[in-house]
This record gives C-alpha cells, sequence and structure tokens, in this order.
C-alpha cells in the first residue's frame, strides 16, 4: 500500500514540474500515474490484513478499504483521460496535475489508514489539494463555501478523534471505536461528531449546500472525480462509524424504531429527506452540472440510508450504489464536460440537438442516466432493488416511500438535460460542433460499459460485498451463479438482460419489415399552422416541469439560513474584533495595561 | 432457459396483444353506448393498427426510430415477465420491481424517441406524463412495499398465489381496503384514464407526446399502448385481486377491472397535471402511509 502512496505522492511532484515545462506531457502524466495506482490497487486484492507503517503514519489492508479504493481509482483514471484537452483552459495547470493525483494519493491513504491519526490526515490532504482545484474553477464562491462545510466536517471529525483517543488510549480505528462501548456518552458523542465529518462530505442536508456549488463550477474535468469520487470519503467515514462503534449497545437507553435506535434512525430519516431534497431541486436546475449534483445529494442519501442499515440486503445494497453511482455519475459528467468543451455553456436552454453532432456522448449519456434512475440492466438498478427489497423486507415504510420518491423523480430530472441538451432542435450555431475526441471517448466508454456490466453482472461485485460483511460481522448477501439471492425472491439480472434484448430484436424486425420511412428535416414538424423557422423557438427546454415546480418553488431553502448565519458570526467578529483591534492608541495601552495586571496577579491566583 | 422459454414468451406477447385490443374495441363500443352512440364494430382497433403499419412514414432521424424499437422491445420483454395465471414463460423474473422498473425502459424509450421528433408539444406531453407518472406511482409504491412487508415476497405470481384459495376475502383489495383503494385509483393515473389523462392532452394541445408520429411508427405506439394496459392492468389485478386460479378466470377479472376503470373515466371531468399531483400526495399517498402504519406498527390486517 505505502508504495501505491508513495509513488503517487511522487508522482504529484512529477507532474507538477512536467507540466511547468509540458503543459500536455503533464496532463497525459496523470492517467499514467492514476493507471499505475489502479493496477496496484488491484493486485493487492489477495493481501488482507497486511500492516504496514511509515513514520507516525500506519496503514492495514481490509477488504472495504480495497473496495472504496477501486472504486475512487476507477473514476480518478477515467477522467484524468479528459485533462490533457483542458490544460489551456486552466488558470494552474501545473498545480491543478499536481493536486489531482495528491488528493487520489490521499483518498487511498485514508481507505487504508490503521489509526485515526493517519485516517484524519490523509482525509485532510484529499479535501485540501480539492479545495485548490475548485478554486481553479467559475466562482471563488463556491470554492469558498466547500471549504467552509468541508471545514465543519474536519473539525467534527478531529473532535472525534481526539476524544476517542483520549478516552481509550489508543488511535486503533477497530480498537478505540470497539472500547468506547463501555461509557455510551462519550460514544454517543464521538458517534455523532465522526458521522458529522461523512455527513458534510456525502452532502447530506442539511450540509448538502456545497455540492451544486462546488460540482457546478469546478473544472469541468474534475466535477466526475467530486461527485462520483471524493463524496465517496463520507460514506466511508460513515462505514466506520457503524461497523465499529456498537450502535445498538450505545444507545440501548433510547426509543427503537423497528429495531433501530432513535439516533441511528434519525440520520437515515436525514439520508431520506437528502433523497427527496435532492430530487426536488434536481428537477429545479438550469445548469446540467448543477443538475446532476443534486443528483449526487439524492443518491448520497440512499447510499447513507445502506450503510446505517447494517443488514444482509440493504447494506450490501449500498455499497454497491456507491460504486454504480460512482460510474455512472461521472460518466454523465463527462458527457456534460464534452459538450461544454465544444459549445461553452452548460446551460440546458442555450443547448440542444447535440445528438446529431455527438452521437456516442449522447449513447454514453443515455447509459449512464438509465443507471443512475435505476432502470434494469443497468448497475444502478440492482443496488436500488436491494435497498428497496431491505427496506420494505424490515418495514422502514417512510424512508422507502423517499426512496420511491428519489426513484421516479429521478426520470424526470436524468430526462430533462437528456431532451434539452441531446435532443431536440439543433440551433445553427452549432452546426459545426464536432464529437468528442478519440481520448474522451475511450475513457467515456469504458464507464458505459462498466455500468452496463456491473448491471448483467452483479455478483462480480457481490462477491467482494460479501466479503466485507463478512468481516464485519453481518450476514453476507447470497449468489449464486447469475442469481442475486435476497430473503424476498432473487433476481437473474443476465436472463433479464436476455429477455430484454429478445424482446428489442422481436421489435427490431417488426420494424424492419415494415414499410421503410422517409427522412425529413428536423424543422418539418406539425406546429398547427404556426410557421417558425427559428430552430431556437422551436426547442422546449426553459421551464421544463412549470406545473410540478410551480407547486413547491416557493419553499424556503437552507442557502439563505446559511448566509444569515454566516453574516451574523462575521458581525460578531468585527463586534470583538473593535475591542482589541482599534485605530485609537488608547485603547491598545488599555489591553496593554490589563495584561500587564494579568500578568502581576496571575501568579498569585 | 431453453428454446421452449422463448416460444411460450412469444406466445404470451401475441396472446396479451390480441386479448387487449380486443377488449380496448368492445370498450370503445361500451364508451360509444354510454355517449349515445352506436360506437365502432368491435375489432375497428385492429383494423386501426394494421391500417397504421402499412402506410408510409416519416422519420426525424435515427433516435425517432430507435427510441420506438426500445420502448416496444421494452414493453415487451414486461409483458413476457407478466404471470398469468400463475404462468410464466420465464419463471423467476417476476419480481414487482423489476417489472415496474423494466416498464420504465418502455417509457424512457417513448419519451426518447417523441423528444428526438423535434417537436416541443412532444416534449411538452412528455414532462406532463413524467409528472403524473411520479404522482400516482408513489403512493402505489408505498402500497407495494406494505404488500411485500406482510407476505416476505416480491414475486408477482408468489403474492397472486397467496390469495387464492379463500374466495373474495382472501383478496388484497378486502384484506387492506385502503391500499386497495389507492391501488386502483393508480391505475387510473398509469392509464391515462380520466380524471389523470391530460398528458395525453385529447383536448388541449395538438395531441401531447403523440404529436409528431404517424404511419408505422404510430403504429407501433399503439401496439405499445396496449401491451402497456396489459402490463399495468395484470400488476393490479395480481397484487390486489387475487390473479386468476384458471386462464378462464384470469381473462374474465382481467375484462371487468378494465372496463371498470373505462366506464368509471366516462363520468369524470379532468385533472390539470398540477392538481393531479396535489391530488395524489394528498388523498391517496395519506391513505397508503395510513394502510402502511397500520399494517406495521400496528399489525393490523394479516
Amino acid at each position: 500500500m505505502i508504495t501505491v502512496i508513495a509513488l503517487l505522492v511522487a508522482s504529484a511532484l512529477i507532474s507538477y514540474l512536467l507540466t511547468k515545462k509540458w503543459p500536455t506531457a503533464g496532463a497525459f502524466f496523470t492517467i499514467l500515474a492514476s493507471l499505475g495506482a489502479l493496477v496496484g490497487l488491484y493486485l493487492l486484492k489477495d493481501s488482507t490484513g497486511t500492516i504496514e507503517t511509515f513514520g507516525y503514519l500506519n496503514f492495514k489492508m481490509t477488504t472495504i478499504g480495497w473496495y472504496f479504493a477501486m472504486v475512487l481509482g476507477t473514476v480518478y483514471f477515467t477522467s484524468a483521460f479528459f485533462n490533457p484537452d483542458w490544460m489551456d483552459q486552466m488558470l494552474y495547470p501545473s498545480a491543478y496535475n499536481a493536486f489531482y493525483v495528491l488528493s487520489f494519493a490521499g483518498t487511498i491513504g485514508l481507505f487504508f489508514a490503521q489509526d485515526l491519526i493517519t485516517l484524519f490526515v490523509c482525509f485532510e490532504t484529499a479535501v485540501w489539494s480539492s479545495t485548490f482545484i475548485v478554486l481553479q474553477g467559475k466562482s471563488r464562491r463556491a470554492a469558498w463555501i466547500y471549504f467552509v462545510v468541508s471545514s465543519i466536517g474536519s473539525m467534527a471529525t478531529l473532535f472525534a478523534v481526539i476524544l476517542a483517543g483520549q478516552t481509550t488510549g489508543t488511535f486503533d480505528i477497530a480498537a478505540a471505536f470497539g472500547l468506547l462501548a463501555s461509557d455510551p456518552l462519550v460514544a454517543g458523542v464521538v458517534f455523532f461528531t465522526f458521522v458529522i465529518g461523512g455527513l458534510t462530505k456525502i452532502g447530506i442536508f442539511p450540509f448538502h449546500i456545497w455540492l451544486p456549488l462546488a460540482h457546478g463550477s469546478a473544472p469541468h474535468t474534475f466535477s466526475p472525480v467530486l461527485s462520483g469520487g471524493l463524496v465517496k470519503l463520507g460514506a466511508y467515514l460513515v462505514f466506520l462509524a457503524a461497523a465499529y462503534i456498537p450502535m445498538n449497545s450505545i444507545f440501548s437507553n433510547w426509543i427503537f424504531v423497528l429495531n433501530k435506535p432513535l439516533p441511528v434512525y434519525i440520520l437515515m430519516a436525514l439520508g431520506a429527506v437528502s433523497i427527496v431534497v435532492g430530487t426536488l431541486r434536481a428537477i429545479q436546475q438550469d445548469d446540467a452540472k448543477k443538475l446532476l449534483a443534486y443528483s449526487s445529494v439524492a443518491n448520497g442519501g440512499y447510499i447513507l440510508i445502506g450503510i446505517l442499515m447494517m443488514d444482509q440486503m440493504a447494506f450490501a445494497g449500498g455499497l454497491m450504489h456507491l460504486l454504480n453511482h460512482a460510474v455512472a455519475s461521472a460518466a454523465a459528467f463527462l458527457a456534460i464536460a464534452v459538450v461544454a468543451k465544444r459549445t461553452g455553456t452548460t446551460k440546458m436552454t442555450e443547448l440542444g440537438g447535440m445528438i446529431h453532432r455527438m452521437p456516442v456522448t449522447y449513447i454514453v449519456y443515455l447509459i449512464a442516466i438509465i443507471s443512475m434512475a435505476g432502470i434494469p440492466p443497468m448497475g444502478g438498478f440492482v443496488s436500488k432493488w436491494m435497498i428497496f427489497q431491505g427496506l420494505s423486507d424490515k418495514g422502514f415504510i417512510f424512508l422507502a416511500m423517499a426512496s420511491a420518491f428519489g426513484s421516479i423523480g429521478s426520470y424526470l430530472y436524468v430526462f430533462r438535460p437528456l431532451s434539452a441538451v441531446f435532443l431536440g432542435q439543433l440551433s445553427p450555431r452549432h452546426e459545426e460542433l464536432k464529437e468528442a475526441n478519440p481520448l474522451m471517448l475511450i475513457s467515456m466508454v469504458i464507464l458505459t460499459l462498466m455500468s452496463l456490466g456491473l448491471g448483467v453482472f452483479p455478483n462480480m461485485v457481490l462477491t467482494t460485498i460479501a466479503k466485507i460483511q463478512t468481516s464485519i460481522g453481518l450476514t453476507p448477501i447470497m449468489t449464486d451463479g447469475f442469481k442475486t439471492m435476497t430473503a424476498n425472491g432473487s433476481v437473474n439480472m443476465f436472463e433479464v438482460f436476455v429477455v430484454f434484448g429478445y424482446g428489442f430484436v422481436l421489435m427490431l424486425i417488426l420494424f424492419l419489415v415494415l414499410p421503410k420511412s422517409r427522412r425529413v428535416g428536423l424543422m418539418d414538424t406539425y406546429t398547427s399552422a404556426e410557421f417558425i423557422y427559428t430552430p431556437e423557438l422551436l426547442h422546449y427546454s426553459s421551464n421544463f416541469y412549470a406545473p410540478f415546480e410551480r407547486l413547491y418553488a416557493k419553499w424556503p431553502s437552507v442557502l439563505p439560513w446559511f448566509t444569515r448565519a454566516s453574516t451574523k458570526l462575521k458581525e460578531l467578529g468585527e463586534w470583538t474584533e473593535s475591542f482589541f483591534f482599534s485605530q485609537s492608541p488608547t485603547r491598545g495601552v488599555m489591553w496593554l495595561v490589563v495584561i500587564a495586571i494579568l500578568a502581576m496577579v496571575g501568579g498569585s491566583l | 432457459m431453453t428454446l421452449m422459454n422463448f416460444i411460450y414468451g412469444f406466445l404470451v406477447l401475441i396472446g396479451a396483444f390480441v386479448f387487449q385490443t380486443t377488449l380496448t374495441g368492445i370498450n370503445r363500443k361500451i364508451t360509444a353506448r354510454i355517449q349515445k352512440r352506436r360506437g365502432p364494430k368491435f375489432y375497428q382497433q385492429f383494423i386501426d393498427i394494421f391500417k397504421a403499419l402499412s402506410k408510409s412514414s416519416i422519420t426525424h432521424g435515427w433516435v425517432y426510430d430507435f427510441g420506438a424499437i426500445m420502448a416496444l422491445g421494452g414493453i415487451a420483454a414486461t409483458v413476457i415477465f407478466i404471470p398469468v395465471a400463475g404462468f410464466q414463460a420465464f419463471p423467476g423474473l417476476d419480481n414487482v420491481f423489476v417489472i415496474s422498473y423494466v416498464l420504465a425502459v418502455g417509457m424512457l424509450g417513448m419519451a426518447m424517441s417523441a423528444a428526438g421528433s423535434g417537436n416541443p408539444w412532444a416534449s411538452i406531453g412528455v414532462s406532463r406524463a413524467l409528472t403524473n407518472m411520479l404522482a400516482y406511482d408513489i403512493p402505489l409504491m408505498v402500497v407495494v412495499f406494505t404488500l411485500i412487508f406482510i407476505n416476505k415476497s416480491g414475486s408477482v405470481a408468489d403474492l397472486a398465489l397467496l390469495q387464492q384459495g379463500s374466495g373474495v376475502f382472501g383478496w388484497n383489495f378486502i384484506k387492506l381496503p385502503l391500499g386497495g383503494i389507492v391501488a386502483v385509483v393508480a391505475l387510473f393515473g398509469m392509464l391515462g384514464k380520466k380524471p389523470f389523462d391530460s398528458f395525453i392532452a385529447p383536448a388541449e394541445i395538438a395531441s401531447g407526446p403523440m404529436v409528431e408520429y404517424g404511419g408505422k411508427q404510430l403504429g407501433m405506439m399503439f401496439i405499445l399502448h396496449e401491451l402497456m394496459t396489459f402490463i399495468e392492468v395484470s400488476l393490479i389485478l395480481n397484487m390486489f385481486f387475487g390473479g386468476g386460479e384458471t386462464l378462464v378466470i384470469y381473462l374474465i377479472k382481467y375484462a371487468l377491472l378494465y372496463t371498470f376503470t373505462n366506464i368509471v373515466s366516462q363520468v369524470m371531468p379532468r385533472f390539470k397535471i398540477d392538481q393531479a399531483v396535489l391530488f395524489f400526495f394528498r388523498v391517496p399517498l395519506g391513505m397508503a402511509l395510513l394502510q402502511g402504519i397500520l399494517v406495521i406498527f400496528l399489525g393490523w390486517g394479516y
């Protein structure tokens, strides 16, 4: 492990120097570095349990850490293919490449951390390096908010780390969290503060405000990493807390809702709220990247609920959803990045008809959203299906309702970019656009095939997840050949795929034997005797779900609340400051006297 | 998975199409009688479909055709998954979520094809249809979650089988009356029957999602509509009305349920889309949640 991490840190330095000299070479080096790390990680798959130490940092190989690292590695590797084409648009290309690789190193270190200190150091490495990348995007305010929310999470985690270490006398994650059970109050505080660090990173309500801002304004090549990759760091923190702190015994004095202690149930309810809020806000967006960012908020809710369920089905579903969402969301963001590269905008109202210029990008986006919306035969279906099965089996009806809402609601928001950006009328301004270049296509096609492969052969991943479940003492998910088994019935995704293909072939034959159609232009449509000659006017892209959006247009948002809180905090700071710092010399002399008196009296107190 | 499975699947597909199309024809006649007209012949629906299929047609690009094929392919696969009177062409693929989500492939394909035509009214129709779907699906899903919680099975065939044997009183519609009513109301939404038919827009703008279709694509959309109706009615029939012990009973129950929705819809006014959403989220969702709470937390109903 240390070899991989050390090589990545060294690569960060090399790519910095290389980019200074030749920007494109430096960008290609990031592809190479992330590929090397990915291969290195894959080779580690059988060395579970190895412990390595480097100075004060201790790393331990675990199946869960390996799984998370592979998910992140995939996202970093595929997104890196986009770096060479964006070098001329970066403010500081060398810093971008260096931090790209460094944040990857930080995330891997986090997943393999054996003790809490290593965990925190690596967490901060990843957060700081990504902050500097987000800063290079469109808006400084977005980076600022990202940093503040991340800091809240980091501070909470740091508090938990120190409290746990002080109480138990050890920083080893499993040992420290296990020993906490003897003191339920401290354990509860550690659990919550540690989990808050995770929630801010996943973007769970009410900490979700940074996601749309940071994802929306980060460089187009980094948004896939933020959404597909870095938010999963939070999921890992939540996993650690849920798996190693014995929740049911430390909260044994609380009310239990369906065998879950109330505090844990509240956290799951927050996940449900995130699903609903993320879905509703995504439907309202006009910027395609912000829309996808809100969908990450919603999907983060699924992952949180799945992990906190800590059972056979929903937990496996949650972990698998993490991978499915990473792959699908990265693909969708990359497809939008191609559109942004070619047209210079991500606003849906300014686009349309891209399918006629970039058909492959369209297919990539289509498969990605099918997976995100949880429609078979893509990966997203399997994981959502498992979460649904788990929730309905235990009777979590409100959480299940929120999950259903997020699932059906996702049809609405994923269809909007499909229709407004890719389908519909092509504006004459975009007549000359070209398809993405081969380098970009390679990475997008890899992700698309992964989405499909995960949907048709989910058991490839589920066997790894079963190992994770065994390692933390849960009943592992059952698989049998192509069949995925649950208590409420099984599904054979390969057969589903074959039958779907059968239906498609039947209808293709029907289509082909019928008389051939005559090709007409896009503007040649039925307009009930209106004469319209401007393609933009014949394209429906603004206010897409107006009747539905009207119903909740006036609902309060949490962002103004946070803004007001920050204004008050700033005023408080200024008020406090006014006591100490002033133009007037008397104020300074007064404090000098006060300090002198305190120093003299202090000894005798 | 053998060749026989595929042949059975094909037969189910043809059977479902012929049966539902005949039923639609008969219901056109019933509608006409309610409105004091004579109405068309009972096989008029077949004539309409085959005529459309044989006519010359236009296309607006590959996604317009591909979407139509994908839609019909997805719907055809879903029909094959549906257990009819306990018979399944591919045993074990009848999980309720699998069925309702493979159905979504069909809907997405149709939406894609319609938006790909470049006609803004088609997109407006799709946006309304999706909003309508969000409205009726949430209450229905809550009831389905409750059903799975009680029966510990997500298989539609199992759910149907568990209701059989004690006559009408075994039906989930009787055992879970609130949920049963929600399911029937949701069926109106699914089928696009009044009061939830504004996404088809029969009265206001040109013609909703279908505005740009003609010739064979229109014929395919007709077939799609018949098959989708078969899936939706069958789902509710299997889950709440005990399915059917034999094929004849199944088809009779099916015909009654479908005709019931048709007759009721004839005397209904029409909701606007946002009104439909509010209605579904206030009344049926409330009923569904109440049913769920009664069952899960108080143990009533099973």
